[in-house]
């Protein structure tokens, strides 16, 4: 055991160097659950995180997630359907071109190009041309009145890209070595084990404070949560809640918790069949849950029971209270719907959210305590997403805003009939979802997404439980909040001891 | 002759089993439906789903698709990774080496220590030592992969700090995993070297040098073990094939960049080219070792020739 002992001492100090203890270098290393597989802002199939350092955006969302101005120093509707973007004239890729008016045009056409199947395309889908004025100087035409435009400005898949450096490697060559204009230059990037970035000193906002990223993908909770408390790792995504206590009493180590920062977790309720398509029995299940008795017990405390699918942060936001859980309510709704014995129901629910086997397992309970007797399904999520919303006919889904921060991603996809991942069908909201992308004017588009979350209550299409937080796991010496959008810009990260 | 035609004969059986494991891989990812439901972000419309399958071929009959991922498998094109944007293949040989890395690390040493402690307790059979490896083997094999990981972690990371959680690079990243996947294969060949040599060493041979008065030791590793070792490499050989093929729970554990866990990421995110290409070179590695091993067999056991 003592040789064993002397084995591993000597290989961890062969190790040190690895692992930068001094906070001169300024580096930092930040492990996500999941593994990046292509760094093309155009063409991605998982979160911008990492992209999002790489390069920028037209309109930017500060701490405050308040529209700034990124790579456009001012913007304005010219009409219902043109947008006008001024651009910034200082800017230069990481490889040395230059930044213009036809960067922006090659950018969005690139994915609105039919022949090359973006998967997110749908983000960019009212966009109709990119008009190049003057060098500096777009205008976006839309096939409609587009209210969110600037807001598709400011995510993926509007990165800008370099038009010379992409034509010249090709998408595949660009997607594993990406040049931007944003704060950090790519490195290196093996698959499964690291990408690296290396601060931009020419960077138009300022020389980053942290000159090295290292960004590793640990998928087990566990270990993810070991390498930051060990030093390993000095941000971590994705904190599993029943480690999250450990996180918060290390000596090492803060938990990063936002307030509404995750998705909004409901039941997806199959309207067209009965009994679901009787109000009385939605308002019936919907007050027989128990929303703060789950959060408070299964999620200790890290989500916000709420009664409306819009998160408070978003555009449109009204502040409708949770159902109040009523039991003796239930009861007399259902037996007001003619349901006095109650009657059998089957739900789904999936392995995806913050202990979501354990919350199905209470709200079946829930719901057998007023008579309606529940047969659980868990199944796979590569299986579960085929099924819902059409199987159920009570589903388990997370829906989040959190990358729009406006109403509409978060109630147009999910309440109008007839869209994919839609069980509901209430004619009045499809009315009021389908005005509410017709209109420009702010105020107007406002009373519209309030009028929806108020019918939604009324109506119950499905059941809001709650709101997750986003939890995130730091070193005590690392400056580092987290944001509602769920970005990680490491340009505004600080170390704390660091010049 | 007759071991020409016996080996002919097993070539053949290998490739119908190739072909029998293509068609279950194919029809098997069918079942489980198409990836336009993961792949798509989950605001897209009808229109764009539908243009995703029909870009994709996965809207032509069933037929035609099979027939068209035989032809490009026959060809050595696998077909490209809806994830990655890239060829199947070429993931999958890029990751071949930390696999193999990992399968040879824990092989080796499940192998030594498993052969040293089979064949003490084989000669003390019965004996206090004999029980304590059978306990332990017993643990090797009872505990599961995933549990052993974690407590490793938590012991050596956590708490000792000695070890990194995870990752690959340093050999120090390289003892954790190797442990955990080894564990079982250390008691599978510690029981399969100890029934085996017991075995061998109550045969007749075994008595008559007794009988001679060679020395119980001399007898053990010249004379018993030679045959005693048959059954395990043959055992060995299958285990280092089944390895190759990814160790899925124990490369997700210590985030080892191996085929295991892209054969994981892929079946959660229904990257059917890349579950396709992963199944069917593990097949292929175990129809080819089983083969060879086969063949050993024809030169080195008469018994089998006849």
């Amino acid at each position: 055991m003592r040789s064993f002992q002397r084995v591993a001492l000597s290989l961890a100090l062969l190790l040190l160097p690895l692992f930068p203890a001094s906070a001169k270098e300024s580096a930092i290393t930040i492990a996500r659950s999941v593994s990046t597989t292509a760094m093309d802002p155009g063409f991605l199939r998982e979160a911008a995180t990492i992209v999002d350092n790489v390069f920028d955006t037209l309109v930017m969302r500060d701490a405050d997630m308040k529209l700034v101005p990124g790579l456009a120093v001012a913007w304005r509707p010219l009409d219902d359907t043109t947008w006008e973007f001024d651009l910034r004239k200082d800017v230069k890729f990481h490889d040395g071109e230059v930044f213009d008016a036809n960067a922006v045009k090659f950018t969005i056409d690139r994915i609105l190009d039919p022949k090359a199947n973006s998967p997110t395309l749908s983000y960019i889908r009212t966009i109709a041309s990119v008009e190049v004025v003057t060098p500096y100087t777009v205008r976006v035409k839309t096939s409609g009145p587009d209210p969110l435009l600037p807001t598709r400005m400011s995510r993926y898949p509007t990165y800008i890209v370099p038009p010379r450096y992409v034509q010249e490697v090709g998408n595949d060559v660009f997607a594993a070595k990406p040049v931007g204009t944003g704060p950090y230059a790519f490195v290196e990037f093996v698959p499964d084990r690291h990408v690296i970035l290396q601060a931009n000193p020419d960077y138009w906002r300022g020389r980053p404070a942290i000159d090295r990223v290292t960004w590793r993908a640990i998928p087990d909770g566990t270990a993810r949560i070991t390498a930051l408390l060990t030093g390993e790792a000095d941000i971590v995504e994705n904190v599993p809640v029943d480690l999250a206590p450990m996180v918060e009493q290390s000596p090492d180590a803060d938990l990063v918790s936002v307030r509404n920062g995750g998705l909004t977790v409901y039941l997806g309720l199959v309207m067209k069949d009965a009994p679901l398509d009787e109000l009385k029995v939605r308002q019936a299940l919907d007050a027989a849950i128990d929303r703060k008795g789950i959060v408070d017990n299964i999620l200790r405390g890290m989500a916000t029971p709420k009664g409306t699918q819009v998160g408070p942060a978003d555009f449109g936001y009204v502040d409708i209270p949770p159902t109040p859980y009523d039991p003796e309510k239930a009861r007399a709704l259902l037996k007001e719907a003619g349901h006095p014995d109650g009657f059998t129901v089957k739900m789904q629910s999936t392995h995806r959210y913050m202990k979501d086997g354990e919350v199905a397992q209470a709200i079946a309970q829930q719901f057998g305590d007023v008579g309606v007797k529940v047969d659980l399904e868990v199944l796979d999520w590569s299986v579960y997403t085929q099924q819902v919303p059409h199987t159920g006919p009570i589903f388990m889904l997370g829906w989040g805003s959190t990358q729009t921060l406006d109403a509409d991603a978060a109630v147009y996809a999910i309440m109008k009939s007839g869209e994919p991942y839609s069980a509901a069908n209430v004619p009045e909201l499809d009315a009021l979802l389908d005005e509410s992308r017709s209109i420009v004017d702010p105020e107007r588009r406002r009373s519209v997404l309030e009028k929806i979350q108020k019918v939604a209550a009324e109506t119950v299409p499905l059941l809001t439980l709650y709101q997750e937080d986003a939890l995130y796991g730091k070193a005590k010496d690392v400056e580092f909040v987290g944001r509602p959008d769920a970005r990680i810009p490491v340009y505004e990260i600080r170390r704390a001891d660091a010049e | 002759m007759k071991s020409l035609r016996f080996v002919a004969g097993r070539a053949v059986q290998g490739v119908i089993v190739m072909a029998g494991v293509s068609l279950i891989v194919f029809f098997a990812l069918f079942l489980t439906g198409d990836p336009a439901a993961v792949m798509m972000p989950p605001d897209a419309n009808r229109a764009e789903i539908e243009a995703f399958r029909h870009a994709m071929g996965y809207d032509d009959p069933i037929l035609v698709q099979y027939l068209r991922f035989v032809g490009g498998v026959a060809s050595g094109d696998f077909g490209r990774s809806l994830r990655f944007q890239r060829p199947a293949f070429d993931l999958l040989f890029e990751r071949l080496p930390a696999t193999a890395l990992l399968a040879v690390t824990a092989l080796l040493w499940s192998s030594l220590l498993g052969f040293v402690l089979g064949t003490l307790a084989a000669v003390r059979k019965n004996g206090a030592i004999d029980f304590a490896i059978r306990v332990i083997s017993l643990l090797g094999q009872a505990v599961p992969v995933f549990w052993l990981g974690l407590l490793l972690i938590i012991v050596f990371s956590l708490k000792l700090r000695w070890l990194p959680s995870g990752g690959i690079g340093t050999p120090a990243q390289l003892v954790m995993p190797s442990l955990a996947l080894g564990a079982y294969y250390f008691s599978a060949i510690t029981r399969l070297v100890r029934a085996s040599l017991i075995e061998v060493l109550g045969e007749n041979y075994i008595r008559t040098a007794r009988a001679k008065g060679t020395s119980e030791w001399r007898i053990v590793v010249h004379h018993a073990m030679r045959n005693a070792l048959i059954p395990v490499i043959t055992v060995q050989g299958m285990y280092f094939a089944s390895l190759l093929g990814g160790a899925l729970i124990t490369e997700i554990i210590f985030a080892w960049p191996g085929i295991g866990r892209l054969a994981v990421d892929s079946i959660q995110t229904k990257d059917f080219p890349v579950v396709q290409a992963v199944v069917l070179f593990a097949a292929f590695v175990f129809v080819v070792t089983n083969f060879l091993v086969d063949v050993a067999h024809v030169f080195l056991n008469p018994r089998v020739r006849l």
